[in-house]
C-alpha cells in the first residue's frame, strides 16, 4: 500500500469529481448466466443454488467479472468496487450451510459459531473469493491506467449482511439477536484482511442498512491498523433513515466521523430524486468528502434493467447534484449499467467538486 | 472555504449536537442502579419492561442523554448492559437519544459499546491505573467512536483541590489529544463534585474548587467539556429534598456560568433558580461559595424549616387519555405505548361488543395509519415493530373472548353438520367444525435463490402479533418445498418474499406450480412481497399464472389488513374483487404505457406457446354450421347479469354483492345511491321484460378450422381469420401469444357468435327527446348488461354443445369469474384489437340477415347493445393483451389480409409500437 494514497486521492478529489462504478448485479444479469455457469465444476454438487450468489462468479466466471470491471473503467469509472458485496462467511453461509430453520432449528449465535465461523472450508473459500476479486479488479484497473495514463483505483466492497444486530426478530424477546457484535466484527475483520492482503486501494463499507453492523465493520478496520482510505455509504429509506436500524443521516455522520473517512455518502434503496434531500443534509454536516451512487430510480420489475431511469436521466441528476455542490464522488447502484456510468461520467466532467468544510 | 463548528456531536437514531444555544446538556440518571434504588430493584427483580419505562420517562422529561449503569454486586453487569441496550433498540423513542455507558469496569463499558448503534459517551476512564491502561482504553473508545468522560483521578487518587483537578485534567488532555489522537471536543472532564456542608472544614471549598477548575479547563484545554454528578454536592442533606433541590439549582447556576457543559441530573430534583425562597438561596449560596465559616451552620438551621417539602412529581403527558377510545387506541399504536392498551381494549370491546369488530375496526384503522406513515417515510421499521407489539397485547386480551365465541360457533356448527349428516360422530363433527373455523395459517418463505429475509421476518413478527399462525420456512426455499408445506399444514395463505430481481421469476414459477396443484381453484391466496416486487409486476407478470387471489403486499404493516381481509368470511370476496379490478387497471395502463422492449415477428413466432397437440384430441361440437336464437327469454338473461359494471356507468366504484344486494364500497354515500339505482333498475327491468320492450336475438355456430401460421382457416367456408402476435420481449418461460395458437392443425373447430338487443336505442332516443335523460341512460345501461348477459349465456350453451362443460357445473359467481374452459375474444378487444375482423365473422354467420345486427362502415355494431366474438375451446386458451406491434408484423398482416400497409396502420394505430 503506497503510504501517500490517501493524499493522492484527496488531491484528485480537490480538482474533480471522481466517478464510481455501477451495479454489479444488474450488469451480471445482462450476461444471462445459468446455474451451471455459477457452479462451474468446483461447486457442481453444492446443495444450494448459486446463481444469485454474485460473489462466487469471481471464482467460477472470472471472465465475466473482469469484463464488467473493464466496461465500467472504460465507461469512465475512477474507482471500481470488487465483486465482494457478500464476501463474508456470514453472508456466504447462506449458500453453503443448510438453513437450520428448515429442520426446525433457529439461527442464533451458537449456530453461527458452530456451523459457520468454525467452518474452515467456508473461511478459506471467502478468503480466496476476496483475494481473487481484488486481483480481477486490479488487473483491469492497471490495464486501463497504463492505456490512458490516468490512475484508476480498486475499492474493496464490504456489504451488509442478512442478519442484523439491531432488528427485533422475536417479539417475545426483543433483546434476542441471531448474531453477536463480535461475530459480525470478526467476520468483517476476516474479509478486510483478505482484501488488504491482495492490495486493494480503498475499503468501502457500503449499503449500510444497519448502523451497528456497519460499526462492527469499521471497528474491525480500525483494529486492523490499516491506513487505507475508507468510504462509508448508507442505504436510507424515504424518511432518510438507515433502512433497518432507522438512524438518520446526520446521526450516522456523528456516529462515524471518528473514522475520518475519505468520503461518506448514500447509495442504493432510492433513486437520485428521493435521495437528494438526505444527500443535502449530509453534505451540510459532514467534514469529509461526499459520495453518492443512487439506484437508477425505484425498482420497476417491468423495465429491462429492473429500474426506471435511463442513462440520460441519471446524467441529468448527476449534473444537477454537482451544480448544487453536494458531491465529490458519484456512481450508480442497482439498475446502473456501464452505459449509465458513461453518461454520468460525461455529465460530471469539468464540474466543480464540493469543497470540504474545515472544523473550527 | 466552508467551515463546520467543532462541536461535541452525539447520536442515537437522531443526532444531538451540543451547539452553544443548548446551554446545558442534561444527562438522565434514573437508569443508574447506583443512583436510583427503584431502578436497581426493577433490574434485580427482572422487571425490564418497567425499567425501560424509567428510561422512556427520562427522555420524555427532557434528558438529552441517558446514563445507564449496572454496577451492583447482585447484578451481572456485563450481561445486563448487553440485554438492556438491545431492549432499547426496540424502543424508538428511547434509542433516539445518545446513551452514556456508565461503569467502573472496562469490560462492561466495552460490552455497552458493542450494543450502541449511535455515538454515545463512555463514563468513564481515568489515570487511576496509570498512563498505559488509560491510553489503551482511550484508543478502544476511539475505535468504537464514542465521547469519553475522564474522571480527575490519577495514580494517587481523586483530585479534590483546585490545583490537583487542573493538573490531572491537563495531563489527561495532553495524552488524549497528542498521543491517542482523540478529538478534543469529545473529551469531557469530570473534575469531581464532592459533598459540601459535611462539617469537615476541608470540604467547605469543594464546590468552589469545582467551579474554578471548570473555568480553568474551559480556558486552557481547547474544546474540552466539563461534566459532573450534581447530586453529590448535597449528600449531607439527604432526606431534605427542598434544600437539596435548591443546592442543585444554585450550584448548577454558578457552575454553568463558569462553563460546565453538562451534568448527571435528576430532573425531578431541581428547583427553578428564581423560585428558590430568598432566605434559602442566600444560605445555600453562602455554603457553595464558601462565604464564611458559619455558612454550614446557618444552612443546617434553616434546613429544618424546609423538611418534608419539595420533590416535585414528574408527570407524563397524559392529555391523549382524554380522547375517544378509538383515538386512544390509535395513539397507543402510533406511539407504541402499551401501558393502557388493555384498559382501552376493554372499553372498545364494551362499545363494539364483538372482539373481531374491535380488531377489524379501530385496531386495523390504527395499523393502517402506521402503514401510511411508514410508506411516506414518516415512521421507521423499529416503530412499526413496536406498534405491532402493542397490537399483540390488545389482541392477546381479546383472544379469550374470541375463543369463547369460537367455542360457541364450533358447537353450533358441529350440531348443524350432524343434522345434515346424521351418521357423523360427535368427535368427527367437532373436528370438521374446528377445521372450518380454524385461525388463519400462513406459510412464508423467501423463494429459491434468494437469501434475504429481514423483511420477511418482520412480516412474520407482525402477523404473529396479530394472531395468525405463521410457518416460516426460511430462505432459499425450493418451490416444491413451499407447496408441500402448504398441503401439510393445510395453510390458508402463502407468502412469498424476495429482494433480488431474479426472485421475481421464481415467484412466477411458484405461482404456476401452485396452480398445477390446484391451489388456485381452491382459492388459496398468494401474497407477494419484497423490495423489487410491485403491484404492477404482480398484476402483469404473475397473476396470469394463478387463478386464485394473488396480492402484492407493499410492506410489513400492510400484511395484517391484507391477510385479515383474505381470511375474513364477510370481506373476502369484496377484497379479492377490488384487487382484481385494481390489477386490471394496472394491466391496461401498462399495455398503453411507455414503449417496451420488443422482438421481431420471427422471434415472436419462435416463442409461440409450446402446446402439445400430439396428445390432444380436440373436442367435437354436437353440430356444425349455425343456430339462431330469436327472442331469447329476457327473464332468463336477467339472471346472468353481472351488476358490478352497471354501476360504473354512474361512476360508482365497488363490487356488487349479489346475495346482500348491496354495493361494497368504502363510500357509504355511494352504497346508498347504488341501492336506489338498483331498485330503480329492477322496476325498469321488470317493465322491459313484461312489456317486451327489448328483443334479444343471437346466432352462434361451429366450423371445422385449422391453424395456418398466425391465421385460422375455415376451409369449408372460404373464410380466414387473421390474428396478431405479441411482440413484447418476454422473460424466460413466457410465450408470445396469438389467438391462432389455440387452434390445432387438424380435426379442430372454431366457433363464432353475434348477439344484439333490439329496441333500446329507439326507446332511449325517444326518452331523450322527452328530456328524460336519466331514464335514457338507464335503458341503455340495462340493454348493455343484457347484451353481456346474453353473450355469457350463449357462451355457456356453446361450451356445453362443444362438450367442454357440463350443465350446472359452475355457479353464477364462478361464471362471472370465468372459471370455465375456453374463451370468447371479440375483434377490437385486447387479444385481437383489429375491428376489421368483424365483417368476416358477420358474413360467416350471416348475422345481418338472420338476427338483424349490422356493421357500420367503421365496424361498429348496430344496435348499440351487441356483442360478437370467436369461440376457442382449448384448455390453455386465455385472454392476453396485444400491444407494441412492430412494422414487420404489420407488413406481414396487411399482406395476409390483402389490405395496404396504410390501412392496417390506420386500424391498429393505438397498438403500434413504432
Amino acid at each position: 500500500m503506497p503510504a501517500d494514497l490517501s493524499s493522492e486521492l484527496k488531491s484528485a478529489l480537490a480538482q474533480r469529481i471522481l466517478v464510481l462504478d455501477g451495479a454489479m448485479g444488474t450488469t451480471i444479469r445482462g450476461y444471462e448466466l445459468t446455474e451451471p455457469d455459477a457452479r462451474g465444476d468446483r461447486f457442481k454438487e453444492n446443495h444450494e443454488d448459486l446463481l444469485n450468489n454474485g460473489d462466487i462468479l469471481s471464482l467460477t466466471r472470472p471472465d465475466v467479472i473482469a469484463d464488467i470491471h473493464k466496461r465500467f473503467y472504460e465507461a469512465g469509472s475512477d474507482i471500481c468496487e470488487t465483486n465482494t458485496f457478500s464476501g463474508t462467511v456470514l453472508a456466504q453461509s447462506e449458500f453453503f450451510v443448510p438453513d437450520p430453520r428448515k429442520t426446525g432449528g433457529i439461527k442464533n449465535p451458537e449456530f453461527f459459531d458452530k456451523e459457520v465461523i468454525a467452518n474452515q472450508m467456508l473461511q478459506d473459500l471467502v478468503w480466496e473469493l476476496n483475494v481473487e476479486s481484488v486481483k480481477l479488479a486490479k488487473q483491469e484497473a492497471d490495464k486501463i491506467s497504463n492505456a490512458t495514463g490516468r490512475r484508476r483505483y480498486v475499492a474493496g466492497a464490504i456489504g451488509p449482511l442478512t442478519v442484523s444486530l439491531t432488528n427485533v426478530v422475536d417479539p417475545d424477546d426483543t433483546a434476542f439477536r441471531a448474531v453477536t457484535f463480535d461475530q459480525v466484527k470478526d467476520t468483517y475483520a476476516h474479509q478486510i484482511e483478505a482484501l488488504l492482503s491482495a492490495d486493494c486501494d480503498i475499503l468501502m463499507v457500503e449499503t449500510i442498512f444497519d448502523a451497528l453492523n456497519a460499526k462492527a465493520a469499521l471497528v474491525a478496520i480500525k483494529e486492523s491498523g490499516t491506513k487505507a482510505p475508507v468510504i462509508i455509504s448508507a442505504a436510507v429509506g424515504r424518511g432518510g433513515e438507515t433502512m433497518i436500524s432507522a438512524q438518520k443521516v446526520e446521526a450516522l455522520w456523528n456516529t462515524f466521523a471518528h473514522v475520518d473517512p475519505l468520503a461518506i455518502g448514500l447509495n442504493c434503496s432510492l433513486g437520485p430524486d428521493l435521495m437528494e434531500p438526505f444527500l443535502n443534509d449530509l453534505s451540510k454536516v459532514a467534514s469529509s468528502h461526499i459520495s453518492c451512487y443512487p439506484n437508477a430510480g425505484l425498482p420497476n420489475p417491468l423495465a429491462p434493467t429492473g429500474f426506471d431511469l435511463l442513462p440520460e436521466h441519471m446524467a441529468d441528476y448527476a449534473s444537477d447534484f454537482c451544480e448544487k455542490g453536494y458531491l465529490n464522488l458519484i456512481g450508480g447502484c442497482c439498475g446502473n449499467t456501464p452505459e449509465h456510468i458513461a453518461a454520468i461520467a460525461k455529465a460530471v466532467e469539468g464540474k466543480t467538486p464540493r469543497a470540504i468544510p474545515t472544523l473550527s | 472555504m466552508p467551515t463546520i463548528p467543532r462541536l461535541l456531536r452525539l447520536s442515537g437514531t437522531e443526532a444531538y449536537n451540543h451547539t452553544p444555544d443548548k446551554n446545558f446538556l442534561m444527562i438522565g440518571e434514573r437508569t443508574n442502579v447506583a443512583g436510583s434504588p427503584r431502578f436497581r430493584k426493577l433490574i434485580q427483580q427482572g422487571k425490564l419492561e418497567d425499567a425501560l419505562e424509567v428510561a422512556r420517562q427520562q427522555v420524555e422529561n427532557g434528558a438529552n442523554v441517558i446514563d445507564i449503569c449496572f454496577d451492583d454486586g447482585l447484578i451481572d453487569g456485563k450481561a445486563m448492559m448487553a440485554r438492556f441496550l438491545d431492549l432499547i433498540q426496540a424502543e424508538p423513542d428511547i434509542q433516539a437519544v445518545p446513551i452514556m455507558v456508565d461503569s467502573s469496569k472496562w469490560e462492561i463499558i466495552e460490552e455497552g459499546l458493542k450494543h450502541l448503534q449511535g455515538k454515545g459517551i463512555v463514563n468513564s476512564i481515568s489515570l487511576k491505573e496509570g498512563e498505559d491502561a488509560f491510553r489503551k482504553n482511550a484508543a478502544h473508545v476511539l475505535n468504537y467512536g464514542a465521547a469519553v468522560v475522564v474522571m480527575a483521578f490519577d495514580e494517587q487518587g481523586q483530585a479534590a483541590t483546585y490545583d490537583d483537578k487542573c493538573r490531572i485534567c491537563k495531563r489527561a488532555y495532553d495524552i488524549l489529544v497528542n498521543e491517542v489522537g482523540f478529538p478534543p471536543e469529545d473529551i469531557i472532564f469530570d473534575p469531581n463534585i464532592l459533598t459540601v456542608a459535611t462539617g469537615i472544614e476541608e470540604h467547605n471549598n469543594y464546590a468552589l474548587d469545582f467551579i474554578n477548575a471548570t473555568k480553568w479547563i474551559k480556558e486552557n484545554l481547547p474544546f474540552a467539556k466539563v461534566s459532573g454528578g450534581v447530586s453529590n454536592i448535597s449528600f449531607s442533606f439527604r432526606g431534605n429534598n427542598a434544600v437539596r433541590e435548591a443546592m442543585h439549582s444554585a450550584f448548577l447556576y454558578h457552575a454553568t456560568q463558569a462553563g460546565m457543559d453538562m451534568g448527571i441530573v435528576n430532573a425531578g430534583m431541581l428547583e427553578v433558580y428564581d423560585e428558590i425562597p430568598k432566605n434559602l438561596l442566600t444560605a445555600v449560596e453562602d455554603v457553595l461559595l464558601n462565604k464564611d465559616d458559619g455558612a454550614t451552620e446557618r444552612l443546617l438551621d434553616l434546613a429544618e424549616e424546609f423538611k418534608g417539602q419539595g420533590a416535585k412529581k414528574l408527570t407524563e403527558d397524559l392529555t391523549w387519555r382524554e380522547a375517544t377510545v378509538e383515538k386512544r387506541l390509535e395513539h397507543a399504536l402510533l406511539k407504541g405505548i402499551d401501558k393502557f392498551i388493555v384498559e382501552d381494549t376493554t372499553e372498545a370491546l364494551e362499545k363494539y361488543e364483538k372482539p373481531l369488530t374491535v380488531i377489524e375496526g379501530p385496531l386495523m384503522d390504527g395499523m393502517g395509519i402506521v402503514g401510511d406513515l411508514f410508506g411516506a417515510g414518516k415512521m421507521f421499521l423499529p416503530q412499526v415493530v413496536k406498534s405491532a407489539r402493542v397490537m399483540k397485547k390488545s389482541v392477546a386480551y381479546l383472544e379469550p373472548f374470541m375463543e369463547k365465541e369460537r367455542e360457541i360457533r364450533i358447537i353450533k356448527l358441529a350440531k348443524e353438520l350432524q343434522t345434515e349428516q346424521s351418521d357423523l360422530s360427535d368427535e368427527d363433527a367437532r373436528r370438521e367444525a374446528e377445521k372450518a373455523n380454524s385461525n388463519g395459517k400462513v406459510i412464508m418463505a423467501t423463494v429459491k435463490g434468494d437469501v434475504h429475509d429481514i423483511g420477511k421476518n418482520i412480516v412474520g413478527v407482525v402477523l404473529t402479533c396479530n394472531g395468525f399462525d405463521v410457518v416460516d420456512m426460511g430462505v432459499m426455499v425450493p418451490c416444491d418445498k413451499i407447496l408441500d408445506a402448504v398441503e401439510e399444514h393445510n395453510a390458508d395463505v402463502i407468502g412469498l418474499s424476495g429482494l433480488i430481481t431474479p426472485s421475481l421469476d421464481e415467484m412466477i414459477t411458484v405461482a404456476k406450480e401452485a396452480e398445477k396443484r390446484g391451489f388456485g381453484k381452491r382459492s388459496i391466496p398468494i401474497l407477494i412481497g419484497g423490495a423489487t416486487t410491485s403491484a404492477a409486476h404482480t398484476a402483469i407478470k404473475i397473476s396470469e399464472h394463478y387463478s386464485g387471489p394473488l396480492v402484492h403486499v407493499l410492506d410489513a404493516s400492510r400484511s395484517v389488513p391484507v391477510t385479515t381481509s383474505l381470511l375474513s368470511k364477510e370481506n373476502r370476496q369484496e377484497f379479492i374483487d377490488a384487487i382484481a379490478e385494481k390489477y386490471e387497471k394496472l394491466r391496461t395502463s401498462h399495455a398503453t404505457g411507455p414503449k417496451k422492449e420488443t422482438i421481431s415477428l420471427d422471434k415472436a413466432r419462435e416463442n409461440a406457446p409450446a402446446i402439445n397437440w400430439d396428445d390432444y384430441n380436440p373436442p367435437v361440437p354436437e353440430f356444425t354450421g349455425t343456430r339462431v336464437i330469436k327472442s331469447q327469454s329476457l327473464r332468463e338473461l336477467a339472471n346472468y347479469i353481472d351488476w358490478t359494471p352497471f354501476f360504473h356507468t354512474w361512476e360508482l366504484r365497488g363490487v356488487w354483492d349479489e346475495e346482500k344486494k348491496e354495493l361494497k364500497t368504502r363510500n357509504a354515500e355511494g352504497a346508498k345511491v347504488a341501492k336506489q339505482l338498483y331498485e330503480d333498475a329492477q322496476v325498469l327491468l321488470e317493465k322491459i321484460i313484461t312489456e317486451k320492450k327489448f328483443t334479444a336475438n343471437g346466432i352462434y355456430g361451429f366450423f371445422p378450422a385449422h391453424r395456418d401460421g398466425d391465421d385460422i382457416v375455415l376451409p369449408d367456408h372460404d373464410t380466414t381469420f387473421h390474428t396478431l402476435r405479441q411482440q413484447q420481449k418476454k422473460g424466460s418461460g413466457k410465450a408470445n401469444f396469438a389467438l391462432s395458437d389455440y387452434v390445432g392443425q387438424q380435426n379442430d373447430h372454431l366457433g363464432g357468435f353475434v348477439i344484439g338487443i333490439h329496441g333500446a336505442d329507439e326507446w332511449a332516443a325517444s326518452l331523450r327527446e322527452a328530456h328524460d335523460v336519466d331514464d335514457a341512460i338507464m335503458v341503455q345501461a340495462l340493454a348493455d348488461r343484457l347484451a353481456e348477459a346474453f353473450a355469457e349465456l350463449l357462451h355457456h350453451r356453446a361450451r356445453i354443445s362443444w362438450g367442454i362443460e357440463r350443465s350446472g357445473q359452475f355457479t353464477k359467481t364462478e361464471l362471472i369469474h370465468e372459471k370455465y374452459q375456453g374463451i370468447r375474444p371479440a375483434p377490437g378487444y385486447p387479444s385481437q384489437p383489429d375491428h376489421t375482423e368483424k365483417p368476416a365473422l358477420f358474413k360467416l354467420l350471416n348475422a345481418e340477415e338472420e338476427i338483424n345486427v349490422e356493421l357500420t362502415e367503421s365496424c361498429a355494431m348496430h344496435p348499440g347493445s351487441a356483442v360478437c366474438g370467436l369461440y376457442f375451446s382449448h384448455p390453455e386458451s386465455h385472454y392476453f393483451m396485444i400491444s407494441d406491434l412492430q412494422k414487420d408484423q404489420i407488413e406481414d398482416y396487411a399482406k395476409r389480409k390483402g389490405i395496404t400497409l396504410d390501412e392496417a396502420e390506420k386500424w391498429l394505430g393505438p397498438w403500434l409500437g413504432y
